[in-house]
């Protein structure tokens, strides 16, 4: 439908009314989203929500099946572990400290990410360069090996391993942010700024900044779900969060001890961070598609 | 031309040099004494500290200590290990190339598997296949890949019994290590039934290659598809239809080698994945690389070799990384360096 007359519309829907529009109509994208919703409710409000406390030992309820098995009981809605703590207590407090904490990394890598990119972006001859390279060669080592540095150094631990994949995830934003400012930086709107004497940061937070946050909430979600796979991971191989802290590696891998006799110790775990990644990638996806269609109108 | 390839040799050397520092500041950095992370022997007396501090130039200033840590470095004279006293340059040769051979079958898999289905998606954007393909691969891409290694063993290995545990061969076959490649050196190896041993290490190889390979595969497709559609929207696609080309000439000569060219480079941010993937996966599976190596290097509190690993490692994927990159540069020299697709 072409707009004929632009006064006579009633309404006219924003840039992110428009997203939203073609978002919600990808209805993967929306039950995506609920799950999402739903973490994010355990990540604020689990100790509101959990039955039990996540730390508390019951002796005399250890390794009960989950409910809807044949000896389980609806006391315990996931079972419990070997030292008789309830599973659905742990997962959603596991999903607080692991979700929490991935939001909380993404965030500061975004930030820190976003203003060296700029810089980078808006630098040019040798001292670009310089930077440039030296962005590439810190994001070709692994994730894993700049944990093992960092725990090296300070110690194994929660907050260390967050260190650890913040100085991980920051490159990807630098580079996605650099190779977008330079490519505005060449259009004609931040020339006609220039002209009108606009100095850098003001070119960057009126004209760059509002044509980035799109990018940034894409890159931001991909961030999330490698953020959230890998603090699971340092916690799985002891790295990272220590043990009476619930968090979803960790208590995956407390679950293994006990794996041969109480699989689910194993498997329910492991579906959680499975639907939590996969409903980041799903919005992220949703969002993506959403906002290509927007642009392309 | 050899502009460039000046270009990534000066790259490349100041990129290795800059890793170099990094692991010689790790000798102040780790808490034990500096002598102890870099030569791994925790000195009995005072003498024997004061021998060392002098030997490794401790007691001058940064840069000397910096270049003389260099040419230790070049001289292959790499300390050893703290823990086991091995001398570190020979384990890591030992551990390095079993994690290669793990990456490059991962690799292989990820290739042979994850173009042709990206390909194919690609081709038929927005179908009920492509569909169809595209969930299965963003369901496998938030597959947390720890969690897939212990569901493996736990099925294929301990319920069924179909494939073996742990190691890369059964401990019956004496193969002295040659090359470090397990591959290599069955056939290097005398006195030993080949065919048998061969089988037994591809047994070993198939559940960790399947774990690592699984992500990357799924993200293979989709960069590969994202990449099929929009070179098939391009200008060019209509020209060469209009033409009056088949749609196979189409596909093999203007879309796949305009589609693999924005790949490789992304490629190149996959091996990141894989390695970090591959260390992992090798802890489970007790596979003797260099990822297992690091975390009970880790694990222990080795400092020295927790050093020389980080150099190893990394150096390893600079050097597959800005490979991949002057490759790409090569043959397609009107590229923008830092043009890339998306997802």
């Amino acid at each position: 439908m072409s707009r004929f007359s632009l006064y006579d519309d009633e309404a006219h829907p924003s840039p992110w009314q428009h997203t939203w529009r073609a978002f919600k109509s990808s209805h993967i994208a929306l039950v995506g989203l609920a799950v999402l919703l739903l973490f994010v409710f355990f990540a604020f409000f689990a100790p509101l929500v959990a039955p039990y406390n996540p730390a508390y030992q019951n002796t005399e309820a250890l390794l009960i099946p989950p409910s809807w098995a044949p000896n389980g009981s609806i006391t315990h809605l996931f079972g419990t572990d070997a030292l008789g703590r309830d599973l659905f207590s742990r997962i959603m407090y596991g999903c607080r400290v692991t979700f929490g904490t991935s939001l909380l990394v993404v965030i500061i890598a975004m930030l820190v990410g976003v203003t060296i990119g700029t810089v980078a972006g808006m630098l040019s001859g040798v001292r670009s360069s310089v930077v440039n390279h030296l962005l590439d060669a810190l994001m070709a080592i692994p994730t894993l090996l700049i944990a093992i540095i960092i725990v090296g150094i300070l110690g194994s631990g929660l907050v260390n391993s967050m260190w650890a994949i913040t100085l991980a995830l920051i490159p990807q934003f630098v580079h996605h942010t650099r190779s977008f400012v330079r490519g505005e930086m060449k259009k004609d709107y931040i020339q006609s700024s220039t002209l009108d004497g606009a100095s850098n940061l003001q070119l960057f937070y009126h004209s760059i900044l509002p044509n980035m946050i799109e990018m940034l909430v894409v890159q931001g979600t991909l961030a999330l779900s490698i953020a959230v796979i890998d603090i699971s991971a340092l916690g799985f191989l002891n790295l990272g969060a220590q043990a009476p802290l619930p968090e979803l590696g960790a208590i995956l891998a407390t679950g293994l001890d006990a794996g041969y006799l109480a699989p689910w110790n194993i498997a329910i775990p492991g579906v959680t961070i499975f639907l939590m990644v996969l409903s980041i990638t799903i919005v992220g996806d949703g969002l993506r598609s959403a906002l290509r269609k927007r642009v392309n109108r | 031309m050899i502009r460039i390839l000046f270009r990534y040799t000066i790259l490349f050397s100041l990129t290795l040099l800059s890793l170099s520092a990094l692991s010689f500041s790790l000798i102040y950095l780790f808490p034990a004494e500096p002598v102890t992370t870099l030569t791994g022997i925790t000195p009995q007396n005072l003498i024997q500290h004061e021998a060392l501090m002098n030997q490794y130039h401790l007691n001058n200033s940064v840069i000397v200590q910096f270049a003389d840590y260099l040419s230790e470095l070049f001289a292959g004279n790499w300390g050893v290990s703290l823990i086991s006293g091995q001398p570190l340059s020979k384990e890591i040769m030992l551990a390095l190339p079993a994690t290669i051979e793990l990456s490059a079958c991962a690799m292989f898999i990820v290739v042979l598997v994850g173009i042709p289905l990206g390909c194919y998606s690609g081709l038929r954007a927005y179908s009920a296949t492509d569909f169809t393909i595209n969930s299965i691969s963003v369901t496998a891409y938030s597959v947390p890949v720890f969690w897939l290694a212990v569901l493996f063993i736990l099925t294929f290995s301990l319920q069924f019994g179909w494939l073996p545990l742990s190691g890369r061969i059964n401990l019956l076959f004496d193969i002295p290590p040659k090359t470090g490649f397990l591959m290599i050196d069955i056939l290097l190896a005398d006195n030993v039934d080949k065919a048998a041993a061969f089988s037994d290490a591809l047994l070993h190889l198939i559940l960790p290659v399947l774990s690592i390979a699984f992500m990357s595969t799924a993200s293979m497709i989709r960069i590969t598809r994202r990449s099929i559609i929009d070179v098939l929207n391009k200008p060019f696609i209509i020209a060469a239809r209009s033409k009056g080309l088949s749609s196979k000439q189409i596909f093999f000569r203007h879309v796949l080698r305009n589609a693999l060219l924005p790949i490789l480079p992304l490629m190149a941010m996959q091996i990141t994945t894989l390695i970090t993937n591959a260390m992992i996966v090798e802890t489970l599976f007790s596979w003797p690389g260099i990822g297992n190596w690091l975390i009970q290097a880790i694990y222990q509190r080795d400092y020295s070799a927790l050093r020389m690993g980080m150099l190893a490692v990394s150096t390893l994927v600079v050097m597959i990384t800005i490979a991949i990159d002057l490759f790409n540069r090569l043959i397609d020299p009107s590229r923008e360096k830092y043009e890339s697709v998306t997802i």
